[in-house]
């Protein structure tokens, strides 16, 4: 009957259209609201950059790439039905987060069941290849047993501190680093005098740091998320405890020292990106950045995602759109430079270990050292 | 320990008691007039922060404008509940489920109204009570000068409910209807009134709280709905839902106990250990320990 005939007439049209005009889905998971780390704007930014640099000129092959966001909330199980649904609803060819490294290890095995490439920021060793072997999972940055080895060289062999306190958080970020720390420091003969947890969401350290001064710490090294570092510094200060303090990547982004500017003067951290970092590379990507969003500058992690999202592409430029296939290419052929430097995998399915040390000085970060 | 450390140890812990204290009045003020508990109590402490946010940061106004303004507008907002709010779901025969109901949608509301506005990081608040390297030197002991401003704010702030409640005609009227609501509308006292003012006091009280947490919790979204608001409730229930000054008392006891577990003790157990207190002492004084006047929940 005519009805039939119009209502078949036009999903043959519809599916025309849709098979001339393909993008390649590609979804992006980050927490935009939650407790913990809010760094969901940031990686969104970041990764829309380079998305729009690559469209711009030309896609991969003519068809133009398209981000789907979602919200994990820093929430392990918001995190897995996201991820579900854009692994198995929206069929995307590839998804980049989650960031927060409890989430990761939450919803990894979606991407080996669903044969899709998963890129990521968070930094946990806890999910390394070595130790979790998943081939579709991948690191878009060093990870934090990286960083905490070089905080802990510097710590012991610059900072002359010998006797750690150390003040920690509960995710598994901050868990995992405090093993590394507690494995590094008896390397140079250093044993760490106490350690005291603050939760996230916790807004009072002042009970941590006393015992922390009663254990005699000379110097304070910081394993927390960037509110809790905040709080920490302040109340340090408040108490009038004057110790070096040093602390892992969360500590060296404006999220913290944009709640603490008077008191993380003179902080130590590592680092995963520094905004004044003179290399070109960086200084293209942070020009890039501001000129698309109003001026703002970048943070860690956006540069792991511009730079992930690079990678895909190339990915995809030479395998197509099959996950097995991408994520085959990128575990051994991949090699790109980017705003991190030379991004090759390794075995631990780390895409780069670059970190830097830098120093606090009221406004900037100023980078110290930069290892690769 | 040294005593310096100790003393530091009550003054903080407090301090930050005495603001849930102030929550805890928001609750309290409500119970007293309409019975009903408002689960967007907390949202006015989020509300408040980033309403004097908004207007010295942004707007650079100055502190006593940028503080008076926002606290009219919590006011006006503590009338709107109740028109908008409460008065609908009454007239309408609903009942203290139906009002919690509202008020908890009200609360989620209110985040993720601050989240679409203001973004989900959260921001520094101006170091208008004191910076992190300011100190009042009594002594040989420094209590730096957040913590004291804290206490002088709330201080004042009790003078001034003590004050309208005892001696204006209008708290008065307030007390008659928290006494007997039937009772004091039989002797001619207009009871939308008081209802007014309670809601009004409730929020302004907890948007006070908010502006003095914000410089500890920083202007943010763990302001309207994290654990200080079941700390104020907390609180409210040791002065028996019924006694602002135990409240306070409660509240400061709270942010003792949470303190001086973490000191003595440890960090990780700490609420824990806070809200296993809080239990036994309901098991044991329902009518709530700092509730001299006996008064029954």
């Amino acid at each position: 009957m005519k009805l039939n005939k119009v209502l078949v007439l036009a999903i043959v049209l519809l599916l025309g259209v849709a098979a001339l005009g393909a993008t390649i889905k590609i979804a992006l998971v980050a927490p935009f609201t939650g407790l913990g780390s809010i760094l969901g704007d940031y990686i969104k930014m970041g990764a829309q950059l380079a998305l729009e640099e690559i469209n711009a000129a030309g896609g991969i092959n003519g068809n133009m790439l398209e981000m789907l966001v979602y919200d994990d909330a820093a929430n392990p199980s918001t995190a897995a039905n996201v991820v579900r649904r854009a692994l198995f609803q929206d069929n995307v060819v590839a998804v980049f987060g989650p960031n927060m490294s409890s989430a990761v290890i939450g919803v990894h095995p979606l991407a080996q069941q669903a044969k899709i490439p998963m890129l990521v920021g968070a930094t946990s060793p806890s999910f390394r290849y070595t130790k979790i072997p998943n081939d579709f999972l991948f690191r878009l940055r060093a990870d934090d047993e990286v960083k905490v080895v070089q905080l802990v060289k510097y710590a012991v062999e610059v900072l002359g501190i010998k006797k750690p306190g150390v003040i920690y958080g509960s995710t598994d970020y901050c868990l995992a680093a405090l093993e590394v720390a507690k494995a590094e420091f008896p390397k140079y003969g250093v044993e760490i005098v106490a350690m005291e947890q603050i939760k996230e969401g916790d807004k009072d350290a002042t009970g941590q740091l006393l015992k922390l001064k009663n254990a005699g710490f000379d110097g304070l090294i910081g394993l927390t998320h960037e509110s809790e570092a905040a709080v920490t510094v302040n109340q340090l200060r408040q108490l009038q405890i004057d110790v070096p303090i040093i602390g892992f990547s969360a500590w060296g982004v404006p999220a913290f020292t944009d709640l603490a500017p008077e008191a993380a003067i003179g902080v130590y951290s590592v680092q995963g990106f520094n905004p004044v970092d003179p290399d070109p590379a960086v200084v293209a990507f942070v020009e890039a950045y501001k000129a698309r969003w109003d001026g703002k500058e970048p943070s860690d992690p956006a540069q792991a995602y511009y730079d992930g999202m690079y990678l895909l592409a190339e990915a995809i430029k030479n395998v197509g759109t099959d996950g097995t296939k991408i994520a085959q290419y990128l575990a051994t052929k991949a090699n790109i430079f980017g705003v991190q430097g030379e991004l090759k995998c390794d075995e631990h399915h780390n895409f780069t270990n670059v970190c830097l040390i830098s120093q606090f000085d009221g406004k900037d970060w100023r980078i110290i050292n930069k290892m690769f | 320990m040294m005593l310096q450390d100790i003393l530091q140890n009550i003054v903080s812990g407090a301090s930050i008691g005495a603001t849930y204290g102030l929550v805890g009045l928001g609750v309290v003020f409500l119970w007293l007039t309409i019975s009903r508990i408002n689960f967007a109590n907390i949202s006015s402490a989020m509300l408040g922060a980033y309403l004097f946010y908004t207007f010295y940061t942004m707007v650079k106004l100055g502190f006593f404008l940028s503080f008076v303004l926002s606290v009219s507008v919590i006011a006006l907002y503590g009338l709107g509940l109740r028109i908008f709010i409460y008065e609908p779901i009454r007239k309408r025969g609903g009942g203290r489920l139906e009002f919690v109901v509202a008020t908890l949608m009200l609360c989620t509301f209110w985040l993720n109204l601050i989240i679409v506005t203001y973004g989900a990081l959260p921001k520094p608040f101006p170091p208008v009570f004191g910076g992190s390297k300011d100190f009042i030197t009594i002594g040989s002991i420094r209590i730096p000068t957040l913590y004291l401003n804290i206490y002088l704010v709330i201080a004042a702030l009790m003078v001034l409910i003590y004050f309208i409640l005892n001696k204006t005609l209008i708290g008065k009227s307030f007390r008659a209807a928290a006494q007997n609501r039937e009772a004091a509308a039989l002797m001619g006292i207009d009871v939308k009134v008081t209802t007014s003012l309670s809601f009004v006091m409730a929020t302004c009280v907890v948007g006070i709280a908010g502006i003095l947490l914000a410089p500890i919790y920083f202007v943010s979204l763990e302001l309207g709905g994290g654990s200080i608001g079941v700390k104020g409730f907390a609180s409210a229930v040791l002065g028996g839902l019924t006694n602002p000054y135990g409240t306070i008392l409660g509240g400061i006891s709270l942010g003792l106990l949470e303190n001086f577990s973490t000191l003595y003790i440890s960090s990780t157990y700490r609420d824990i250990i806070s809200f296993s207190v809080l239990v036994a002492v309901l098991i044991l004084k329902p009518s709530g320990i700092f509730n001299w006047k006996g008064k029954k929940i």
